[in-house]
């Protein structure tokens, strides 16, 4: 093997299951590369031959699956990050888009909210549940944000966390988004005719998209779990 | 010294190996194995992650520079971590007298 086949084996080794947004991982693992290749010219320098030299920054760089787990514990919180961050940020827009459909149909409105009197049967257990999602969501979402900003970020114990936040926020958002499908259905079989179409179909639009938009971040976000 | 010996001082070590100028991290590992005559000796790899951690903090800036035709990226202090740095030198000052007073205590006067 030469130096740089060595290099790039070691290289391989901590990389290798490592989670974390794609671009980011690959600035890391760059970065980490470069320092090695900085390594072997100094063990050079020193006058080792080229195999002992590329033996020497290995082993000083220390044992791959170390330095994985401390590479999977940052790119791990910035995944997460991003994760809560998407959640966080498209929730709202599809809750209001949900909300306008809703307002189009004259559901639940001016009077009645669509679980209280006169709601199709079935509606009130779906509409707690959906509050119950919501409710993980929004907290799980808040608290990955939480503990991989700014100021967690010199506490590294607290970001351990987040991962783990994401997923139930993913999972969450997930429920959300079946629930409210359910929801739909249960208008759809009640009084088919009352929906506005259009308002409708953008929602239930952007409720598949983030619906599988959740279920990947939860996903990722659990294979960082591991 | 052990990693475990340099535990919850590394962020102190990497904001004070920046305070003279912008530094790649091979060159920071370099720079603490030297001015600390070798006892500061970790594996090299794991400053990366630690590096990009303080980033994260808005600690430290880093950005990609190409010489000799090789890419580093090169860190520097923050406002803020210019700050960071001068409350871990007064927290660590605190501790240091605090632990030698124990350790190493004053001779008593004998008495008799």
């Amino acid at each position: 093997m030469t130096a740089g086949q060595v290099i790039d084996a070691y290289v391989e080794q901590v990389v290798a299951g490592l989670p974390g947004p794609a671009r980011e991982r690959a600035d890391m693992i760059a970065e980490l590369h470069s320092g090695l290749l900085d390594a072997l010219d100094a063990h050079r320098h020193g006058g080792l031959p080229d195999d002992l030299a590329a033996a020497a920054a290995t082993a000083e760089f220390g044992e791959p699956r170390v330095i994985a787990a401390t590479f999977r514990s940052e790119l791990g919180a910035r995944l997460a990050r991003r994760c809560a961050l998407t959640l966080a940020s498209t929730g709202p827009v599809v809750g209001l888009l949900w909300t306008a459909s809703a307002m189009a149909s004259h559901i639940g409105m001016p009077h009645a909210l669509p679980w209280e009197e006169g709601a199709p049967s079935g509606s009130a257990t779906v509409v707690r549940l959906l509050l119950a999602a919501l409710l993980v969501t929004a907290v799980g979402a808040l608290v990955t944000i939480a503990v991989t900003g700014r100021l967690a970020a010199r506490r590294p114990g607290r970001t351990r966390v987040a991962p783990a936040a994401a997923v139930i926020s993913g999972y969450g958002a997930v429920i959300v988004d079946v629930t409210v499908f359910s929801l739909l259905a249960i208008q759809l079989a009640s009084a088919p005719g009352g929906l506005a179409p259009v308002p409708v179909a953008g929602a239930a639009a952007a409720s598949v998209a983030r619906l599988l938009l959740a279920w990947r971040a939860a996903q990722r976000c659990r294979a960082a779990l591991a | 010294m052990r990693a475990e010996t340099l535990k919850g001082h590394l962020d102190g070590l990497l904001l004070a190996s920046l305070e003279a100028g912008p530094r790649h991290g091979y060159a920071i590992m370099e720079m603490l194995r030297a001015g600390s005559d070798g006892q500061v000796d970790l594996p090299t790899g794991t400053i990366y992650p630690a590096l990009r951690r303080l980033e994260r903090a808005g600690l430290l800036a880093g950005t990609w520079d190409e010489a000799g035709g090789r890419r580093r990226r090169v860190y520097s202090l923050t406002p803020a971590g210019r700050q960071a740095l001068a409350a871990e030198r007064g927290t660590w000052r605190t501790f240091s007298a605090a632990v030698t007073a124990l350790l190493e205590p004053a001779p008593r006067p004998v008495t008799t």
